[in-house]
């Protein structure tokens, strides 16, 4: 994977500067966080799981009939 | 007994001291900060001693004991927290250079204030990985947090203080919080014991956040009998975070004599032991042999947790470093170089590595409640190993070299990931390195766990020796 490339087009879209000293390490936590998602991708997942967005709760306010 | 000026005492006997009379509240808190005095340059765990503070809350209380007012079950208590707590007057450093030119907070933590109420009395605030991202208790700008049992050793992180404080006999109940591990790593590696409870179980309002998704806070204590005392006295409602469940007190304490009889606990093997080295594998079936005496004990295998601990890194990385992002942007080079360069990396991560790292978290937590089918209570180790040197960098784990910071926090991160409660307690020799096994239960059960604690404790398979210097 050239984390080089990936680096400049998605530091760039967030305008988060990365230090040249600094893409190394960089690279290193990418290509670990790929690894993790490599797992994840053998996790194979029923279409039909209500899962697919961590639900928000609005907060139940007492006092609020309208 | 113990003299509850000792640096042994535990907070259940102090507290009985100071209500009784034996002991003033004054005379713990002098004897507790002339140990931090003396012991905090050799192990760092203390970034802030509150002394003023201390004297007066011990001066409160006795005065309070002297005109007959109620007095809480913790009176005299001394306890510190993680710096990532809101203590009134401090700047909320959350372990990090950038924090320090906050201004300094207005209000305690809820969870201060609640020991408070509850007759602690606050001593200091604790060293900690930078913004909590961390296993290994090291600090760029603090330093390194030490391990009482061995000062050349790490402490782990990110609650580095909580398990080296505690450990040392610098503060009987200490405060921490844990996203991935951070409380279940130090207290494994300093031999004390952790609650993390369930994911919204305690209030996290006034601290400062990691991975909101993924927070917990909890206690650190010598004992599993303090641990529920603590516990007991920081439950309850808190409309002011947002994720605490809002349940009703559930008192643990009287629940520890029910023991461990009659309950089923699973040894969780496969991807646990398989990562655990020796050492680890032994203290988590010590504990499981131990408990076979009265309970039914049967091998699990749980290996769904691998892509739970993947899905964990994820939603990490991802998530703190969005939170951190405007500070990365202006600030990077006073970040500790430690998280630097993971904190950009998650901010560069792809969305639909985190989406599925939520379904598969989703996922992990149906096939963990599908083991409490047939257990109450699962057991493994904490940590894969004990305590590593300080500065240490790579870890030898099933054969491989692996970076040690992450495998550090291995078998702690698919739990926190979904929200079960953890004790961890400590099983080991007296002089020999720390290690720990968490125990852990289904949702809203942390009295499961603690009685199973308890029970270990009072067999004498877990225990917090004193670390050997202090025992000498």
């Amino acid at each position: 994977m050239n984390w080089d490339a990936h680096i400049d087009a998605t530091a760039a879209l967030i305008a988060l500067p990365v230090a040249p000293e600094r893409r190394a390490g960089v690279a290193r936590f990418l290509e670990l966080a790929a690894e993790m998602a490599a797992t994840l991708d053998r996790v194979e997942l029923d279409d039909g799981g209500l899962d697919l967005a961590p639900v928000f709760a609005p907060p139940d306010l007492a006092g609020g009939a309208r | 007994m113990n003299d509850p000026t000792s640096p042994w005492a535990s907070a259940a006997e102090i507290a009985h001291a100071v209500r009784s009379g034996a002991c003033s509240a004054a005379a713990v808190a002098e004897a507790a900060l002339e140990r931090v005095r003396r012991a905090n340059p050799r192990l760092n765990a203390y970034t802030e001693v509150t002394a003023d503070r201390a004297r007066a809350e011990a001066a409160a209380l006795d005065a309070a004991r002297a005109r007959g007012a109620d007095l809480g079950p913790l009176v005299g208590v001394p306890f510190a927290v993680k710096n990532l707590f809101d203590v009134a007057g401090l700047p909320t450093r959350a372990g990090s250079r950038i924090n320090r030119d906050r201004p300094p907070a207005t209000a305690d933590a809820a969870l201060v204030a609640r020991m408070n109420a509850a007759g602690a009395v606050l001593v200091g605030a604790l060293n900690m990985g930078e913004y909590a991202y961390d296993f290994t208790g090291e600090n760029a700008h603090d330093g390194a947090c030490r391990n009482p049992h061995d000062p050349e050793r790490m402490s782990g992180g990110s609650s580095s203080g909580c398990g080296a404080a505690t450990a040392a006999g610098l503060a009987p109940v200490s405060l921490g919080s844990d996203t991935n591990g951070s409380l279940r790593v130090p207290a494994a590696l300093c031999g004390v014991f952790s609650l993390k409870p369930t994911y919204g179980r305690l209030s996290r309002a006034g601290t400062f956040p990691f991975v909101d998704s993924l927070d917990h806070v909890g206690p650190c204590a010598r004992g599993a009998r303090d641990l529920a005392l603590a516990y007991d006295a920081l439950q309850g409602p808190d409309p002011r975070d947002h994720a605490c469940a809002g349940r009703a007190v559930e008192p643990t304490l009287d629940r520890l004599a029910e023991g461990a009889g009659g309950l089923r606990i699973g040894l969780l093997g496969g991807w646990f032991a398989g990562n655990a080295r020796p050492e680890a594998r032994r203290a988590a079936t010590a504990a499981a042999d131990a408990l076979g005496e009265v309970a039914e004990v049967a091998p699990v295998t749980l290996d769904a947790a691998e892509a739970g601990r993947a899905a964990a890194y994820l939603i990490t990385n991802a998530e703190s470093a969005a939170f951190h992002l405007d500070r990365l942007r202006t600030r990077a080079e006073d970040f500790d170089p430690d998280t630097r360069d993971r904190f950009l990396a998650g901010a560069l991560l792809p969305a639909a590595w985190i989406v599925k790292a939520q379904r598969v978290r989703r996922w992990w937590l149906g096939q963990a409640l599908a083991a409490f089918r047939s257990a109450d209570v699962l057991i493994a180790a904490a940590t894969p190993c004990p305590a590593p040197a300080l500065g240490a960098r790579r870890l030898t784990l099933g054969g491989a070299e692996v970076a040690l910071r992450p495998a550090l926090g291995l078998l702690a991160q698919p739990f926190s990931c979904i929200g079960l409660p953890v004790v961890t307690v400590p099983v080991f020799a007296l002089g020999a390195p720390p290690l720990g096994v968490q125990l852990v239960g289904p949702p809203w059960r942390e009295d499961l766990c603690l009685r199973v604690a308890a029970w270990l404790e009072a067999r004498g398979i877990a225990a917090a020796h004193p670390p050997p210097a202090a025992a000498a």
